[in-house]
């Protein structure tokens, strides 16, 4: 078997959102609320039935801290998204770059295991 | 040829309807548009776990797929971020392929971002697209240029599905360390 790997330099803040009702939820189209509401790239990367986690690429912790209400409402015009009162961005991080000439070897998963 | 395809959507999320499953109709026209004549079946979601998708992939192996396609699942997901989603197909690719060729891209945190697998069981190639609709329809177009050109070569498929997918992430600089 042979084996590509490649690095992206790229930074990304992680956003996760809290007490919605989510059920028939077009990702499309939440990822365009958002685009629109932040003029910045979006990707969806993890939704449960009451919470949905996305990176937002090129922003900072500050300016989402600076108007969740504003993100929130945004997010809650997609189709298969309902507010509850509990509502609320409940964790903002930008992502910590490392060192990649200093990887330790690890055969398989997630680097980013090591990080944790 | 591929008379026989099949489409295999996993997650959870899916699976429960929280998601709606827009990547398979896109894939399904892709696939038209390279062989008319193709049968297409998309398989229910299945759940991320190993064994299911270990076993829906056998299934239909053993149906005589020409080829299976999975979505989604190709990320780190849980082994970064506990809130994450299970991302287990490129494991479960990775234990039951015989020949396979692969291709590994890591965000600057070390979170691997995506891993896409083009290999055989038995006679039949199975590959996986990203869960992301862009992501997905970039990587399914990149396999069905490839595999009009290269159809037996895992090698060139794989490497062109994942500079389509490369290209979603614009001209942001890259790095090729291993």
């Amino acid at each position: 078997m042979e084996d590509n790997k490649i690095i992206v330099q790229v930074d990304k803040t992680v956003i996760k959102i809290t007490g919605l009702n989510i059920k028939g939820l077009n990702l499309q189209e939440v990822e365009k609320v958002i685009f629109n509401k932040l003029k910045s790239v979006v990707r969806i990367i993890g939704v449960t039935g009451n919470s949905i986690e996305m990176d937002v690429y090129g922003i900072e912790e500050k300016d989402i801290l600076k108007d969740q209400r504003g993100i929130i409402k945004a997010i809650s015009l997609a189709d298969g998204i309902t507010l509850s009162d509990l509502a609320q961005i409940s964790s903002v991080k930008k992502i910590k770059g490392f060192d990649i000439q200093h990887i330790p070897e690890y055969n398989g998963g997630c680097r980013g295991e090591r990080w944790m | 040829m591929l008379n026989n395809v099949v489409i295999i959507p996993t997650g959870d999320e899916l699976h429960e309807g929280i998601v709606l499953d827009t990547d398979s109709p896109m894939i399904m026209q892709e696939i038209i548009k390279l062989n008319g004549r193709s049968n297409i079946l998309r398989s229910q979601p299945v759940y991320d776990k190993e064994d299911k998708i270990i076993e829906c992939i056998k299934n239909h192996a053993d149906g005589k797929a020409d080829l299976i396609i999975i979505i989604g699942g190709s990320g780190g997901g849980h082994r970064y971020s506990k809130t994450l989603g299970k991302d287990y197909t490129h494991s479960s690719l990775d234990l039951i392929l015989e020949e396979k060729h692969s291709s590994e891209v890591y965000g600057k945190n070390g979170h691997m971002w995506s891993k896409l697998i083009c290999g055989k069981i038995n006679e039949t190639l199975v590959i996986n697209v990203p869960g992301p609709y862009d992501e997905a329809r970039a990587t399914i177009k990149a396999f069905c240029s490839a595999y009009k050109i290269h159809s037996d070569n895992l090698k060139e498929i794989n490497c062109s599905m994942m500079e389509a997918l490369m290209e979603q992430y614009g001209s942001r600089e890259t790095d090729n360390i291993f």
